[in-house]
């Protein structure tokens, strides 16, 4: 018995020296076991502005999203965080590109079933960590790719964070760059004249040289845009971030953050027609053909200043508070405001409610559906773009279990979040979102 | 835009100079996992769709890069 003691004594003491930094000090492990993070969500929205038609038309549209987070612990400081992400969606607007599906009368408020009612997003992210010796200053760098059909990304980055005052006062500094290019698709009735002869049965989706004729103009008497394409497809973003944080007393913690985003590139999206007032309109169908796409500056830039406090109330309720200022170089000011106060029902569920406000200014360039001139250099009917207010109520329950004592395999369940977020705009746009995650301890770390 | 600086610089001034410092035994309430500061990673599907769908949200994702967003 007293050797195995022994044993035990002498195991134990080796693994803390182990753990000990050149100082001596002992040093926890920055993440002590592999986290695996499963996390699914639902959204839905609708509304009548959908920038693909211009500012009026259906903005039905569902997306499916499932996550997979892995963090892994490579040793004590340093941590390998994978991100992979997947979003399929169907939108009724984006099938509008082309709304002459021949299945029925081309309408902004109807989708069509042409190739651009869906589309999958995939986004990987792999980030590398490394804390010093005593966990006061954490280094961060992160590499991303993101893909869709027409559109693909590449993002760098970095971040440091020191800690000081005993780990009471975090300053952090971030900054990320991401080389964005476009496969620039235009609305239908504008792509640029083919070779093929134009034919009476253009409108139908049945040869791949359709519409790459001058369709329209044949179809439409009159109907001659005068459209260039873009000369750009990239689209770089450059931003740069602080971050303070300060424990305020035992019970409240505050945190202010500062962001400065530049953008240069197309920031115009390709395919969002825009109709003058000054120009005849021209119908094919129910649906009117564009007189140009939208066109915006080739460079933005943000500011965005916030503040978080957070304070414990009791040992079962918590308050957590946000702000946010922005504006921007294209007229847009916008606040944010909210709020969530979790709730512990048991030592093991709680309950989250939230509140949030948000409104905003519209940009210089955007008017609404066929209120543009011609004359203007800059427009766009994308209602993202408008002024407008929302609120968004939430409702999140999380179940956490700090010993992971239900086990799948070498899987401990830490912890099962829901949440439900309804958002209204004050114009007609409302969506919904389910969303689902699960969070598994591996036993050992890899 | 300056007044709303100076006003925020103020704030925060405040704030700072009212700040006592706690030892790692005192922050039982602080490292409450509710008083994080961070958001919840199941909100990351909200702050996407936000940076997508208002134009003054997001200051890495959504149409800032990483993905068009424009649907």
């Amino acid at each position: 018995m007293k050797i195995i003691l022994i044993l035990l004594l002498t195991a134990a003491v080796f693994v803390l020296h182990a753990q000990e930094n050149e100082s001596g000090e002992y040093k926890k492990r920055v993440l002590e076991n592999t986290e695996i993070d499963i996390l699914f969500n639902y959204y839905e929205q609708d509304g009548e502005n959908a920038a693909v038609t211009g500012g009026i038309g259906t903005e039905e549209l569902t997306d499916i999203s499932p996550t997979l987070i892995v963090a892994i612990p490579l040793n004590d400081d340093d941590v390998l965080t994978i991100n992979a992400n997947i979003s399929a969606y169907t939108s009724a607007s984006s099938s509008n590109i082309n709304p002459f599906d021949g299945a029925q009368p081309a309408d902004p408020f109807v989708a069509s079933s042409g190739a651009s009612k869906s589309d999958t997003w995939v986004n990987l992210i792999g980030s590398y960590s490394h804390s010093s010796d005593d966990r006061n200053r954490i280094w961060t760098s992160n590499v991303s790719v993101a893909a869709e059909y027409d559109y693909f990304s590449l993002g760098l980055g970095g971040s440091h964070t020191w800690l000081f005052n005993e780990k009471n006062t975090e300053l952090s500094l971030n900054a990320n760059i991401y080389f964005d290019s476009w496969s620039l698709i235009y609305p239908v009735e504008l792509r640029p004249q083919g070779n093929d002869e134009p034919d009476e049965d253009d409108y139908l989706l049945d040869d791949e040289d359709d519409f790459y004729g001058n369709a329209f103009g044949t179809l439409v008497p009159g109907y001659d845009p005068s459209f260039t394409e873009h000369p750009d497809k990239g689209r770089n973003s450059y931003s740069i971030g602080l971050g303070f944080s300060q424990i305020l007393s035992s019970k409240l913690i505050g945190y202010l953050s500062a962001d400065f985003i530049l953008q240069d590139g197309l920031l115009s999206t390709p395919y969002h027609r825009v109709y003058f007032s000054d120009k005849e309109d021209y119908f094919f169908q129910n649906f009117h053909l564009a007189d140009d796409v939208e066109r915006l500056p080739d460079s933005r830039f943000k500011i965005a200043l916030g503040g978080r406090l957070n304070y414990f109330i009791n040992h079962r309720v918590s308050l957590r508070t946000y702000y946010r200022f922005y504006t921007d170089d294209w007229g847009i000011a916008s606040h944010t405001a909210s709020i969530e106060v979790p709730v512990k029902i048991t030592d093991k569920f709680t309950l989250y409610p939230s509140y949030r406000y948000y409104m905003q200014t519209a940009a210089d360039y955007f008017a609404p559906y066929n209120q543009h001139l011609s004359s203007s250099e800059f427009y766009s009917s994308d209602y993202d773009l408008s002024e407008f207010s929302a609120n968004n109520f939430g409702f999140g329950i999380s179940y956490t279990d700090v010993f992971t004592k239900t086990k799948l395999g070498k899987f401990g369940l830490k912890s099962i979040d829901f949440k439900y977020n309804k958002y209204d705009r004050d114009t007609k746009f409302s969506a919904s979102m389910f969303s689902f995650g699960v969070k598994f301890i591996i036993d050992s770390a890899i | 835009m300056k007044k709303k600086i100076m006003l925020l610089a103020g704030l925060a001034f405040i704030i700072l100079s009212s700040c006592t410092i706690l030892k790692e035994y005192e922050k039982v309430n602080i490292n409450d996992p509710d008083m994080a500061l961070a958001d919840r990673k199941i909100d990351k599907f909200q702050t996407t769709f936000q940076s997508y769908r208002e134009a003054a949200s997001g200051a890495n994702g959504g149409k800032t890069g990483g993905g068009c967003g424009c649907n």
